[in-house]
């Protein structure tokens, strides 16, 4: 038994119903062919005078567009935005990273790959020799930042241009995780890369190598 | 003959040029002033350069015109030339192919008729700025372009596809709709000036009501010229009469189409729009005619006279008719994207029930007027 | 037989019974750490605490004999509130290691806290530090921190082996386990000690970082090492498909000992724990045809058709006797059968059971000299077992095919034989699991399924025939022996086939005396006697 509508909700939506007849002059369509020329016309010698003003330098505060031109300029995002994992490092530059394999197991994309090695700090015990994360599966649901016990993966790069020429160009490898943007764009891909504590060190002079 | 028939050629080479020009800049115009329009920037990425260190003054200006988007046009055509040509396997590959020529072709040949300006003395003889001095000459550019339809129905039919057929007769049904229109619409113009040859037309617009009005089309017939318009923009299948093209949701008659065929229907798209621009200038708004100019200079009508050699006026003739093509061509642009779309029971109503009775009772009136004012 | 009330619920148990033992009859369980039913009981963890009606205090129920007339509570206020205390006592020296710790999944302390824990805790002093990642023998790692003392392991190797290696040095909440310095906890069952630590103070360093357990599969199964047959599990990683890096890719991660009253009770050896590596390492994946000095790839069907054209070529000149077939007592029942079956209908008489090439390791707990799993079996089925004279007569040029079927006879009669061997018979067929001698000096190599990954039977030498089931997926190309032998059968238009093992053992059951009355159904996961 459907909730009876209100009086006022039924008048509401019979004036809704019933719309108000054009006059024979508004049926034309001419008035408001007219007024959306005259809005679009408007737009279009404003935009064309500030452009070519913003050529010889006058009327910089007043933009011509809305357009943000991507890879020259980028977008301001918030700092809670999820956008690119990074792994966190410890002070000389080995991961945090205890390769618990918790944000493995909780990906619900499966994209994330954790080979365990012993770390030599009985009291650290476990670290991740490598790292991977396959972004062309990633779902960037964020559940790898918030299983992890150690504060090790973050999502917050502010990096999301994740394109490339193939799915394997998505692969992040732990070189790329620990020092994001290091790889080159377009560099071949490599899978399971695996690091030693003092590999990761070396790197944290110089992430280019 | 010989001496005739370069001066034809050479006629029908401005033509050409024109009309190819104004159609490929139009590509340029439709991605720019859609983006002034709505706030947006708009194409400013398509540049090349060359490679070599010289050309460094070359490369500056190219990458002035990339900014500006004027090379994207190229890039298009580079786009369209390499893709590949697809023929559906149940489509008939000579109609297919043949189909997008027909359009443009008939686009193209309209223009024959079009007087771009005065006549002028040239080699002792009299030569008047119009590649075919054709008495009918409006009979000639209507009757090409209802011939267009047959490129929209071969194309629908060629490819061989239940869809892109069905978008034929669409597209067909709605082109035939706006003809009667149209046609109807012009035996006004015919009524007032009394003939059919264009360059006649034009000479006649020079003449003025009451020793000052301009008699032009757009004053003698100001219903006629808004039903043309209205009608020629539906002959051209731009917004919002673009329901034969309406590719993604509707599906229309080049459905099929790929590369350069394609580019083909999409080029006569932009000619037959600089087709119902130079009309509109011909018929309604004075073709090559400016107020007050006369053979040799101006006279005004409240007293006073400058005095122009022969060849200016001609020439000042032929700017004026290019500004006012380019100026309806902006505003049919601006128009494409400022309106909607229409929805086809819509189109069919308004073509059948409102501009036709409208152009009818027209000629009516035009008659009765004629017969009053003479 | 006292009659006790547990729960409200009456119920009568043997002498002797401890009211833990009666709480798990009665279907109130109760947590525990210390006690094992295969161990003395050292009372000592204190989560068994129940509350007994008339007594004044809660009782362990581990050490209280259930008396006639008890009313026992397993979940009252009172015993929530013990086991709440006794969890925050547990994990007060505990570190917080769970996301590292192997034990993490299968940890009898994360489960009970799960259950009954103290969820705001309350301590926030310094925690003891001991000793972590203690290799303190091959096989067994400690982790003192997170040993809860409730000495199982100690005495494990007191009464199990006897070797006592293991002790608890120190006092109060120093006390640590641990070995006695130059002693190693070193023994043929140390792998044990992992098995019955209910926490992650000692884990396995073979299986160390390998897997985390919730991507374990488990599949009942008997362990082929030797022919005690002890009950086992197989743990697979379910993932790998999708989880390829996961110890490089290998299927079988670790066995495991399930319990059975009349074999292994809970134990099992380290020589059949640790020897599960040949399941995905140096596998024959292909069918392979020897072509000059190389192998070349081929098919079942081409393969098949050679073996068949030669068996049918020597049937048809009367010569079967020139025809030899060498089989394992590494072999299902249902592998000899079908093999025994499918030479019959041939007529080949031939027919030898290959017994281990070297005996191993005897004692008289769990250990078996006879390093293969179904010599009892093969001996029921009526086989010779003398292949060493099949073998020689082939040595000898009086075979024309020699079809050595699972046992790796260069190996076992060495490299000289064999190549007499080699240049004496037409064809030398080896249909095999694992690559060795016989794989690279055979004509024709078949690539047989190992235990892991077939259904089946084994016959220990109590007589007890215990099932195998198919854990994992033959590798690439391989198929179980008795599919082979059907599918062998078919080339020859014998007419010999069977839907799967359960038809081929239905089949035995019915034909074989030793075997009357036994289905898959009787055997269960517990095994059942041949007839005498």
């Amino acid at each position: 038994m459907p909730t009876p509508l209100s009086n006022e909700l039924l008048h509401r939506l019979r004036d809704a119903r019933r719309r108000r007849p054009l006059t024979w002059w508004e049926r034309t369509y001419l008035p408001s062919i007219g007024l959306g020329l005259w809005v679009t016309s408007v737009h279009f010698w404003r935009n064309l005078f500030l452009h070519i003003a913003h050529r010889v330098g006058a009327f910089r505060n007043f933009p011509a567009s809305v357009t943000i031109q991507y890879p020259d300029q980028q977008r301001a995002t918030s700092p809670r935005l999820r956008t690119r994992h990074r792994l966190m490092q410890r002070d000389d530059g080995t991961p945090r990273c205890v390769g618990c394999m918790l944000c493995e197991t909780v990906c619900p994309a499966k994209c994330i790959y954790i080979t365990p090695a012993e770390h030599p700090d009985p009291n650290i015990e476990k670290v991740a020799k490598s790292f991977d994360i396959d972004l062309g599966k990633c779902v960037y649901c964020g559940y790898c930042v918030e299983v992890c016990p150690e504060d090790a993966i973050r999502m917050d790069t502010q990096r999301h241009d994740i394109a490339a020429t193939s799915r394997d160009g998505m692969w992040l490898d732990m070189t790329e995780l620990l020092h994001p943007g290091s790889r080159k764009p377009g560099a071949p891909p490599k899978k399971y890369v695996q690091l030693s504590l003092d590999d990761c060190r070396r790197l944290k002079d110089a992430p280019q190598a | 003959m010989l001496t005739d028939l370069l001066i034809k050629l050479a006629l029908a080479g401005i033509m050409l040029f024109a009309v190819l020009n104004l159609a490929g800049i139009q590509t340029w115009l439709e991605r720019k002033q859609s983006a002034l329009m709505q706030d947006r920037v708009g194409a400013n990425r398509a540049v090349f350069y060359l490679p070599w260190k010289w050309a460094f003054p070359i490369n500056w200006v190219l990458k002035k015109l990339g900014g500006l988007g004027l090379l994207h046009a190229l890039a298009d055509v580079i786009k369209l030339l390499t893709k590949e040509d697809f023929i559906p396997a149940s489509g008939k590959p000579l109609l297919h192919t043949i189909a997008p020529w027909i359009s443009v072709f008939f686009a193209v040949v309209a223009f024959a008729a079009i007087p771009f300006g005065d006549n002028i003395e040239l080699f002792g003889r009299t030569i008047e700025l119009q590649v075919a001095n054709i008495d009918g000459g409006l009979l000639y550019v209507l009757a090409l372009a209802s011939l267009g339809v047959y490129g929209v129905i071969l194309a629908g039919m060629g490819s061989g596809t239940n869809l892109s057929a069905l978008g034929g007769l669409r597209a067909a049904a709605q082109m035939l709709a706006y003809e009667i229109a149209l046609g109807a619409s012009l035996i006004g113009i015919v009524i007032w000036y009394g003939t059919l040859d264009l360059q006649e037309l034009i000479r006649l617009q020079g003449t003025y009501l009451w020793g000052w009005i301009p008699n032009w089309g757009i004053v003698a017939q100001p219903v006629a010229c808004i039903v043309f318009m209205t009608a020629a923009l539906a002959e051209t299948k731009r917004v919002p009469f673009d329901l034969p093209e309406g590719e993604p949701e509707i599906i229309g008659y080049f459905v099929e189409y790929s590369g350069m065929k394609f580019g083909l229907f999409f080029l006569t798209d932009f000619v037959e729009t600089v087709l119902v621009a130079a009309l509109t200038t011909v018929l309604f708004f004075g073709g090559w005619q400016i107020p007050y100019l006369g053979p040799n200079g101006f006279v005004f009508p409240w007293g006073g006279a400058i005095e122009l050699s022969r060849l200016t006026v001609v020439l000042l003739g032929v700017g004026a008719f290019t500004v006012k093509v380019s100026c309806f061509i902006w505003l049919f642009m601006a128009i494409r994207w400022t309106l909607p779309r229409f929805r086809y029971d819509q189109l069919m109503a308004l073509g059948w029930k409102g501009l036709f009775p409208i152009s009818l009772a027209n000629i009516g009136l035009t008659g009765l007027l004629r017969v009053l004012v003479r | 037989m006292p009659t006790l009330t547990i729960d409200g619920k009456t119920v009568t148990v043997p002498d002797g019974t401890t009211v833990l033992q009666a709480c798990e009859q009665a279907g109130s369980p109760v947590p525990f750490y210390c006690y094992h039913p295969g161990l003395s009981i050292a009372g000592n963890c204190r989560i068994c605490l129940v509350e007994i009606e008339k007594t004044p205090k809660l009782q362990i129920s581990c050490y209280t004999p259930a008396a006639e007339g008890m009313v026992v509570h397993t979940t009252s206020d009172k015993v929530l509130k013990a086991r709440q205390d006794v969890l925050e006592f547990l994990l007060i020296n505990h570190p917080l290691d769970c996301p590292v710790c192997d034990q993490a999944g299968e940890c009898w302390l994360q489960d009970y806290y799960m259950n009954y824990g103290l969820y705001n805790p309350k301590f926030d002093e310094a925690k003891v530090k001991k000793p972590k990642a203690v290799p303190v023998g091959p096989t067994v790692m400690l982790d003192a921190e997170r040993c809860i003392l409730c000495s199982r392991c100690v005495r494990f190797c007191d009464e199990i082996t006897k070797t006592g290696e293991l002790g608890i040095f120190n006092r109060g909440d120093h006390s640590e386990i641990g070995v006695a310095p130059g002693i190693e906890l070193k023994n043929d069952y140390s792998g044990c000690v992992v098995d019955i630590c209910p926490v992650g103070a000692l884990t396995d360093r073979d299986f160390r970082f390998k897997c985390r357990v919730w991507y374990l599969n488990s599949t009942k199964s008997v362990c082929p090492g030797c022919s005690m047959g002890c009950n086992i599990e197989i743990h697979d990683n379910r993932e790998r498909t999708q989880r390829p890096h996961v110890a490089t890719g290998a299927r079988v991660m670790r066995l495991k000992p399930r319990y059975n009253a009349e074999v292994n009770r809970w134990w099992m050896c380290d020589t059949g724990r640790y020897a599960y590596t040949a399941i995905d390492e140096q596998r024959l994946t292909t069918v392979q045809q020897r072509n000059g000095q190389g192998y070349q790839i081929s098919t079942w069907n081409d393969a098949l058709d050679t073996l068949a054209s030669t068996l049918r070529r020597l049937r048809d000149a009367r010569q079967l006797d020139r025809v030899g077939i060498i089989l394992s007592t590494q072999m299902t029942n249902e592998d000899l059968y079908a093999a025994k079956r499918v030479a019959q209908a041939l007529g080949i008489r031939n027919l030898a059971v290959q017994g281990p090439a070297r005996p191993g390791k005897h004692d008289d707990f769990l250990m078996k000299a006879d390093t293969s799993p179904n010599t009892r079996g093969a001996q029921a089925l009526g086989l010779s077992l003398d292949a060493a004279g099949l073998f020689g007569r082939a040595a000898r040029g009086e075979l024309s095919l020699l079809y050595v079927c699972g046992p790796d006879v260069v190996d076992t009669y060495g490299r000289s034989v064999a190549d007499q061997v080699q240049q004496s018979v037409e064809l030398f067929v080896y249909q095999g699991s694992n690559v060795g001698g016989s794989s690279q000096a055979a004509g024709l190599v078949l690539p047989a399924a190992v235990y892991a990954e077939k259904d089946g039977t084994f016959t220990n030498d109590q007589g007890r025939v215990q099932r195998i089931r198919q854990a994992v997926a033959p590798l690439g190309e391989s198929k179980p022996d008795w599919k082979i032998w059907t599918e062998l059968a078919a080339h020859l238009d014998v007419p010999v086939s069977y839907a799967d093992a359960s038809a081929v053992f239905a089949e035995l059951a019915s034909r074989e005396p030793a075997f009357q009355g036994l289905s898959y159904e009787v055997i269960g996961d517990a095994g059942a006697l041949l007839k005498a």
